[in-house]
């Protein structure tokens, strides 16, 4: 592979500059698609994250420079938003994670019915994000109706207010219910993947069942489990609705994108200072994406990274 | 699909069996809160604010209710074909887009692919919430504000990036010989899309769009925000069914049912063609 | 190759152009290009209005109403937007400030009226509403027209008006051998509420969800009772100082959330009007504080404790009342171009005709009825009778409302009871109710909610 790498790099290095451009011609309307709709936004809200613009008071926008970035460090709501950010990542991803996984191996067996388990438990990732905050929240978190309290008080325990007393790990559990299936979907891909030669020789060689699994399975499905890791932590760490549907923010709910909209147009209205945090959560999170792609993780190496 | 592998084989029947009843536990354990709300959504509100009832008089009032169109309120049949428009629209848009894209980025990649592999995937990085303010003035200096095109627009640009990261994936599990070969014979990009490529990775494709329909249908943010007028979308409807003066879990159920049918009988549908396209090459 | 490469992106770009078009075509209509060019001058010929408005049960009933009622004679069509409390504050806000022209009739709360009026946002409807005979701008109960106004402009007109209250279950509090005085203290109240909480019935509801005009309205009022105020004011009735810190509002503070802690609901930190209203319906508390609009469902024909509540005056410590004053509002935002239309439509919705003609047509009946706007409602006979238990408490309530000094001291922001009206108050009153939230529901100490909340009001007004 690497001598096809080479000779491929060395041509398109040699090639006229119409090939070249043959080659970005079909990129290129999804490419300024892209950055029309990401970049100038991006930019706007740098120009406004160095004003002191708000709209309640209304204020002529006045150019501060880095004043707002300045007052970031001592901002303890920011800091506790971030902290709660990253709980309400990192929890529901590597909860879904293990949970998918753990479905994945359940349902990569033939079993009765094992069709009809695999559609139940995929539902909850059809679901709508705002259809999913409020079914929790009302039917099965409710501190008087709720389906939970019902079974506790049932077993004898008293109940508990489960949105209102923890509203991180409720709200953590929400997401870990609707990212499991994403999670079991893309490690039954990999499970299925599995060639099965490997397999048989490994089993002809005498291997047991959980060396087996421990050797070939888990090595085979690490590039799948970076793939789920990457694709939950884009999603989870942008969570919104789920937040405004069963707190409306608060102490240990209030994640960064739920307190960016408090600060602008969710009640705060100084777009100066929320475009200020903004852009430091996208400075942040290129920041990780890039550790995340680039060093940690192997799924931007094809063939012709060698 | 196959449907076992190593672990299966010398196991003893009874830990065979245990293995299956777990996931039908866990199966069970994971729909019940669908599964109530699909009950709570024949309720009457009576019946479903109060302590859980698993038996009671079902009626189908509640769909009804929430199905009925008063004049000039936003009713269940506009929202439906706002979203409908909406998801569509914006799906074939990316797929548009996406594909040669993931053709120029996986079988004649570009110099410097990765790089710009990573800035789509970068994309995506960039807070919904912080990009709100710029896109509401953007768009209602362009006089976009309360349209569907508004939505259209913004739902590709979401799920853009996720199409062509999955999409390169899919395209470069096609043999290149094959498109070698097509090559020789003179087919230019039409022709190799037409004749290998497509065929090839249409359960990739239709993962795709599969998961681009599932995230439009569902998004809520922009579509409150952008357009929570006439021109809006099924989640926004949803919420109106709730009341802050007064019992509306019902209601609410039924809503939620009604909301949640399309995108769910699709992605049930498609379960094993969505796992098949997963597992041809998402991560290669 | 190149000219097929070429077609593939004109076929991509015209998928595009073409989704674009269609798009346009459809979802324009909810926009103010509506057709009715022309016509705004207010003839007869018709026209339409983009009216948005907040999701309440009155305001339902209106929007289904409004066909029969007002565009079979004015052949005006309203599209009407039914949106959440929340929303639709952020999607008004953003209109009238930023310039936005979503809508022709804006539906808006009694904190915002003066605000926007003041700041030169909202039409005046005074010469309209005052030349308008069968309007009858007279008839408006006197503390909701000056909460809707500002230098002597009406802004908005009322369509649904409430105060607070407190409710309580008669036959528990006689079976306790209590009685509720005509006109209770607060420290009264939380004795009776002590007194008769059991382990199956709770002493009282108090709102404890986060959000200004959640727990903020109910705490509000207790803190300007108690002699507390948010922020103190200077001699030009601008903000001075945060006084959060202030050993005033900590005991109104710590007073409220006792009370709950000691005799409140379950799940108080995630309760407001809905919950309390079906604790109290199921027989779950004995008393409840709150909007007085609630007891035209407690006293509704389905309801399980109709009949059984009494209707006691907001409680008080230190001043003579201190019940809240809230409306729902109809504005027309400087920015459209058919003020005259819009004034027709909020002469019909607001004005006292619609109100007689409504009690016979909605399902709610005569009870259900936009209250607290018009003096002449409450002598509607069909509405007195419907609502005999509640419209005298209720219209006492609204006129008592000590809309322009709710407090001890001076303080920005009046006109406003159970808020500050001033713009940053929404904002300082959400993140500190979600401070006194989490307080009870007890993962957060007094001074730690109070420190946090006193830095948030002080970047007011610096």
């Amino acid at each position: 592979m690497t001598t096809t790498t080479t000779t491929l790099r060395t041509r398109i290095t040699r090639r006229p500059l119409s090939e070249s451009w043959r080659r970005r011609l079909p990129l290129l309307p999804a490419l300024l698609f892209t950055i029309v709709l990401t970049q100038v936004p991006f930019v706007m809200s740098i120009w406004y994250s160095l004003t002191d613009w708000t709209i309640v008071p209304p204020s002529p926008r006045k150019f501060v420079g880095l004043a707002n970035y300045g007052k970031l460090a001592s901002d303890h709501f920011f800091r506790d938003a971030a902290f709660t950010s990253i709980k309400l990542t990192v929890v529901p991803v590597l909860g879904a994670l293990i949970l998918g996984a753990a479905f994945a191996l359940l349902l990569d067996r033939k079993f009765f019915g094992q069709g009809l388990v695999r559609t139940l438990l995929i539902t909850p990732f059809l679901l709508m994000p705002v259809v999913v905050g409020l079914i929790w929240k009302n039917q099965m978190f409710h501190g008087l109706y709720g389906v939970l309290n019902w079974i506790i008080e049932k077993l004898g325990g008293s109940p508990v207010e489960f949105v209102s007393r923890y509203p991180t790990w409720a709200i953590a559990l929400v997401l870990i219910w609707q990212w499991t299936p994403f999670m079991m979907l893309i490690m039954l891909a990999g499970l299925q993947s599995q060639p099965a030669d490997v397999l048989e020789a490994a089993k002809v060689d005498g291997a047991t069942p959980f060396a087996i699994f421990r050797q070939l399975t888990l090595s085979h499905l690490r590039p799948y489990m970076e793939l789920g890791i990457l694709l939950g932590t884009i999603y989870l760490i942008q969570v919104y609705d789920q937040i405004a549907v069963m707190t409306g923010g608060g102490p240990g709910s209030t994640n960064v994108p739920y307190f960016v909209f408090q600060r602008s147009i969710g009640g705060g209205w100084a777009f100066g200072r929320a475009s200020s945090y903004s852009i430091v959560v996208v400075v942040a999170s290129i920041i990780i994406a890039t550790i995340a792609l680039r060093v940690l993780s192997g799924l931007l190496k094809g063939e012709e990274a060698a | 699909m196959r449907g076992r592998t190593h672990l299966a084989v010398g196991e003893r029947r009874w830990v065979h069996g245990a293995f299956g009843l777990m996931a039908w536990i866990v199966g069970l354990v994971y729909f019940f809160p669908v599964f109530w709300m699909v009950l709570n959504s024949f309720k009457s509100e009576q019946d479903a604010n109060t302590s859980p009832k698993l038996f009671f008089h079902p009626t189908l009032d509640r769909y009804k209710d929430v199905t009925k169109s008063a004049t000039g309120l936003l009713s269940f049949g506009e929202a439906f074909t706002n979203s409908a428009v909406v998801v569509i629209v914006s799906t074939i848009i990316v797929l548009a887009l996406a594909i040669p894209a993931a053709y120029a980025l996986a079988i004649r990649p570009v110099h410097k692919w990765r790089d710009v592999l990573f800035f789509f995937i970068s994309t995506k990085f960039l807070p919904v919430v912080a990009a709100i303010l710029p896109v509401w003035i953007l768009a209602r200096n362009l006089g976009l504000l309360n349209t569907r095109n508004v939505l259209i627009i913004l739902y590709t640009g979401l799920n853009l990036p996720l199409a062509v990261w999955m999409l390169r994936s899919f395209f470069r599990e096609i043999p290149r010989e094959l498109i070698e070969a097509a090559e020789i014979d003179g087919a230019g990009l039409k022709g190799q899309l037409t004749s290998i490529i497509l065929p090839m990775a249409a359960p990739g494709i239709a993962a795709t769009a599969l998961l681009c329909v599932i995230f439009a249908w569902n998004e809520f943010f922009y579509a409150v925000q952008l357009n929570p007028v006439k021109g809006s979308t099924v989640p926004i409807w949803v919420t109106t069914n709730i009341s802050t003066r007064g019992d509306f879990l019902a209601k609410l159920s039924a809503a939620s049912v009604l909301a949640c049918i399309p995108v769910v009988l699709a992605g049930w549908i498609a379960q094993k063609r969505m796992i098949r396209g997963l597992a041809m090459g998402a991560i290669k | 190759m190149r000219r097929i490469l070429r077609l593939g992106s004109a076929v991509a770009l015209f998928a595009v152009i073409g989704a674009v078009a269609t798009g346009c075509g459809g979802g324009s209509k909810g926009s103010g290009s509506g057709g009715t060019s022309g016509s705004s001058g207010g003839g007869s010929g018709g026209g339409s209005l983009n009216v948005a408005i907040v999701d309440n049960p009155q305001m339902k009933d209106i929007a289904s109403l409004t066909p029969s009622l007002f565009t079979a004679k004015t052949h005006i069509k309203v599209n009407y937007t039914v949106l959440d409390e929340g929303t639709l504050r952020e999607v008004t806000t953003r209109d009238v400030a930023a310039g936005g022209r979503q809508f022709d009739v804006a539906m808006i709360g009694m904190y915002e009226a003066p605000q926007f009026g003041k700041n030169g946002s909202l039409v005046d409807l005074t010469p309209q509403a005052s030349s308008d005979t069968a309007y009858n701008l007279g008839d408006l109960i006197p503390s909701v027209k000056n909460g809707l106004s500002a230098d002597g402009k009406l802004y908005a007109a009322p369509f649904y008006g409430e105060s607070s209250f407190l409710m309580y279950r008669k036959d528990v509090l006689k079976a306790a051998g209590v009685t509720m005085p005509a006109h209770p203290t607060w420290p009264q109240v939380a004795a009776i509420a002590r007194k008769v909480n059991k382990p199956n019935m709770a002493g009282i509801c108090l709102r404890g969800k986060p959000g200004w005009g959640d727990l903020g309205a109910s705490l509000t009022t207790v803190l300007n009772t108690f002699g507390a105020t948010w922020w103190s004011a200077k001699p030009d009735g601008t903000v001075d100082k945060a006084q959060v810190d202030q050993p005033a509002f900590k005991q109104a503070l710590q007073f409220y959330v006792s009370l709950i802690h000691d005799a409140g609901e379950k799940d108080a930190a995630n309760s407001s009007f809905n919950e309390c209203l079906s604790q109290y319906k199921d027989g779950k508390v004995a008393m409840w504080y709150d909007a007085t609009v609630a007891a035209s469902n407690l006293e509704a024909s389905d309801s399980a404790v109709k009949g059984k509540s009494g209707y006691a005056p907001a409680p008080v410590v230190k001043t003579p009342a201190s019940g809240w004053l809230w409306s729902w509002a109809l504005a027309i935002p400087k920015t459209t171009s058919k003020e005259a239309l819009a004034w027709k439509y909020i002469a019909f919705a607001t004005g006292p005709q619609y109100l007689k003609e409504a009690g016979a047509k909605i399902a709610g009946g005569w009870a259900a009825i936009p209250p607290g706007t018009r003096k002449s409602t409450y002598e509607i006979p069909q509405y007195k009778k419907a609502a005999a238990a509640f419209a005298q408490p209720t219209l006492t309530a609204m006129s008592e409302a000590p809309i322009n000094n709710p407090g001890t001291t001076k303080r920005p922001g009046v006109p406003g009871v159970q808020y500050v009206g001033i713009p940053q108050f929404q904002d300082v009153g959400n993140q500190c109710t979600q401070e006194f939230s989490a307080l009870i529901a007890g993962r957060e100490s007094i001074d730690n909610a109070l420190k946090n909340c006193q830095q948030v009001a002080s970047q007011v007004g610096q």
